[in-house]
């Protein structure tokens, strides 16, 4: 999965131009898999992209049982043929990192880039880490997921 | 849609209160390269050099370049081009944050504005759907205030450009601001926006940049942001510190400009400079759109602070700015009003030069009791207050005095009858490198087309700051103007292709970037040609401001630069020799 680490963040965006520019060949953070959240005024960014979690929501709801998990890597994926764009992902996903693509008509989340992530390679910053999902990050994707919380507050 | 471009830009004409899109001129694209080349040779065509400057006939023009919005290191830059209301030359006022991507996301490569609006509008540009809306309610208010009743009423994820109080009030160095601290600062394109009745343009996109060639320019980017990131200058000195890593050296050698240019050193540059910025009042490091180098300071106020306040900054220019030209040591002072130019939206240097000014006028007792009364407080080198209070004057003129004030220093000084103690080159003020220790910057003051500006052609680069066997002697004359006319050159075309000119010092030099722009575009200019669409952006300035007037002779330095030696420091008994720099 993809790791962040706001506190390095300086809200550049690059992270998503390189996902747009992988996945769509085109400069289009409002099509990337990640964004940045800013929170300007309490001087916060926050990069968020899927956390392809344990017991991951979108999964459990998807009606058409398009969303499934490797079982080698624990990665969560979708599956564009068996997806009908229902959208039930993207209300269940508790980090809103589930997207759409309105032209394939079907819900997309970060794939990875098939083990070679573009967002992390052009992060100068160290504010984003490509790793194994251990038993003890469960703790520090919580950490990560309150601190949106507590900036905006 | 061509490469690296939308191919589309956005007219408005604000006395009809109509908007248009129209194709862009590719033939100028591809010869100017953007931004800064393209938006001038707009300006070039459409309106006559001589009109005021304040006058519904000037277009004020939103340029972005074929890089802008990509990931091309630091490409997040864009233009506001225009007649200048404070040099009656060209403006060309280059700032970074989010809004130049946005622009493109949106749909458009430009924005120009013509006329004049009967009363306050805003422009609001969500994508294909452009609306000219009342601004009525946000007349007045500052740029925070604005930015955020604005992004209310519209879109959160919007982007916001637009002028203060000082702007409104036609302030000659009102400047424009985006997304709240960034700023188009100079040459007072903000007084343009503001005679124009407009506060803002708001901007939410959500369309993509294609690039000719996404394998090669994919590759160049990732070697470029690896030399960015392994460079000392960019990875160390200016992501740790900001610009203001700057203060330390140039107040060793003595070209850290003290009390209006009387001084090259500055005894409380320590209380101001990087360090103690980074060890106090520093609360995080920012960077601008696809920014590698993250140069950008947030700030707070120190707690129990005389003055207090939050926000980006300062950057290496406020600090002398609002700072040691004002002799103004005291850090939570200097931030403050920094934080203020930002509200009123003035430009940091013009403002601080303004006011320092004033300062040596009121000193040496050029100016009448009856004006300095208006200022409450004593007008002298050194009083923070007095600093606030001008701030404020200028930004909300009432009386005489806070009218010429607004005015900018040049004026201010010529009103008083001693023109010669504005510091500056075509009547807009100097920044932050004392000429008479760096003389090539001295040459790069005076011939700069849009009156004195350090980064028309950064000669510290190659006086000071390159590596010792790549330096160049800073106090001779010898080949200067050769090496000011390359790095013009260069500056050029990295404001036209809309890159940040600090990506240079990362070593996007222009056989870098030249290829990348090649595989953005799907052009195909060698470097000889690239330098040469450099030197075409610079005449075709050039001979903009020929036709407004401006000639040879306004290709000058006050005497205190050709005449006055510096007193101490590495820089001691200097002067310009500009006469033979020009020949």
């Amino acid at each position: 999965m993809i790791l962040a680490h706001p506190q390095k963040c300086v809200s550049c965006h690059l992270c998503e131009g390189a996902c747009s520019f992988q996945h769509e060949g085109a400069f289009q953070p409002a099509k990337s898999r990640i964004h940045v959240h800013d929170f300007v005024d309490e001087a916060m960014y926050v990069p968020v992209t899927c956390f392809h979690c344990k017991d991951a929501p979108c999964l459990s709801n998807c009606p058409t049982y398009a969303i499934s998990r490797d079982p080698e890597t624990g990665m969560v994926s979708v599956n564009d043929d068996t997806c009908i764009g229902c959208k039930m992902c993207m209300v269940a996903c508790p980090f809103s990192v589930m997207s759409f693509h309105e032209e394939k008509n079907v819900s997309q989340n970060c794939d990875l880039c098939g083990g070679d992530p573009q967002c992390v390679k052009i992060c100068v910053y160290d504010a984003l880490e490509y790793t194994d999902v251990e038993p003890n990050e469960w703790m520090i994707r919580l950490n990560q997921a309150e601190q949106p919380a507590g900036a905006a507050s | 849609m061509p490469y690296g471009w939308i191919g589309q830009i956005l007219r408005v004409n604000l006395t009809s209160g109509t908007a248009a899109k129209e194709p862009l001129n590719m033939k100028w694209a591809a010869e100017y390269l953007g931004g800064r080349g393209l938006g001038t040779r707009y300006l070039y065509e459409e309106m006559d050099p001589t009109v005021d400057a304040l006058s519904p006939e000037n277009p004020l023009i939103f340029a972005t370049g074929p890089l802008t919005g990509t990931y091309a290191p630091t490409g997040g830059r864009y233009m506001v081009i225009c007649k200048s209301p404070l040099t009656d030359a060209v403006a060309c006022s280059n700032s970074g944050g989010y809004w130049g991507p946005e622009l493109k996301f949106a749909g458009y490569d430009m924005v120009i504005l013509e006329g004049r609006s009967p009363k306050p509008v805003y422009i609001w540009v969500n994508n294909d759907h452009v609306e000219i809306r009342d601004a009525a309610h946000v007349w007045g208010k500052n740029t925070e205030e604005t930015e955020d009743a604005l992004r209310a009423e519209t879109d959160p994820q919007s982007r916001i450009s637009g002028i203060g109080p000082a702007g409104e009030n036609l302030n000659r160095v009102a400047c424009v601001i985006n997304d709240k601290s960034r700023a188009a600062g100079r040459s007072g394109v903000g007084a343009v926006m503001g005679s124009k009745n407009v506060k803002a343009i708001v901007v939410r996109g959500t369309g993509g940049i294609s690039v000719a060639d996404p394998l090669q320019f994919g590759a160049l980017v990732f070697e470029a942001m690896k030399e960015i990131n392994a460079s000392p200058t960019t990875a160390m000195a200016l992501r740790g510190l900001g610009t203001a890593s700057t203060v330390g050296f140039t107040n060793t050698v003595g070209i850290l400009p003290t009390n209006n240019f009387q001084a090259g050193q500055f005894e409380h540059a320590d209380a101001i400079g990087g360090q103690t910025i980074a060890n106090t009042v520093l609360k995080r490091n920012k960077g601008c759109y696809s920014c590698p180098i993250g140069c950008a300071r947030v700030t707070e106020t120190l707690p129990g602070s005389r003055y207090s306040g939050h926000g980006e900054g300062p950057e290496y220019e406020t600090i002398f700015g609002l700072g040691s030209d004002c002799g103004v040591g005291d850090l939570d002072a200097v931030l403050y009003a920094n934080y203020l130019c930002n509200l009123y939206a003035v430009d940091t240097i013009s403002a601080g030069g303004t006011v320092a000014t004033a300062m040596e006028l009121a000193e040496r007792g050029y100016i009448p009791q009856e004006d300095l009364a208006e200022v409450g407080t004593e007008l002298e080198f050194g009083n923070a207050d007095a600093v606030m209070r001008c701030l404020e004057m200028m930004s909300y003129p009432k009386g005489k005095f806070s009218r010429l004030l607004a005015e900018g220093g040049y004026r201010l000084a010529e009103h008083y009858g001693h023109a010669e103690l504005f510091m500056g080159s075509k009547k807009q003020d100097f920044a932050a490198y004392d000429a008479r220790g760096a003389k090539g910057m001295g040459l790069g003051y005076a011939t700069s087309n849009r009156g004195a500006c350090h980064l028309r052609g950064y000669s510290m680069a190659v006086e000071w700051f390159a590596p010792q066997e790549m330096r160049l002697d800073p106090f001779t004359t010898d080949g200067k103007a050769a090496v000011q006319v390359e790095l013009q050159d260069k500056a050029a075309c990295e404001d036209a292709v809309g890159i940040c000119t600090f990506s240079a010092f990362g070593g996007v030099t222009p056989d870098k970037l030249a290829p990348m722009y090649n595989a953005a575009t799907g052009e195909n200019l060698s470097l000889e040609e690239w330098m040469k669409a450099g030197d075409r952006i610079w005449n075709l300035e050039r001979l903009f401001n020929n036709k407004a007037g401006l000639s040879r002779k306004d290709d000058s330095l006050p005497p205190r630069m050709t005449r006055e030696p510096l007193t101490n420091g590495a820089v001691q008994g200097q002067v310009v020799e500009l006469a033979p720099m020009l020949e």
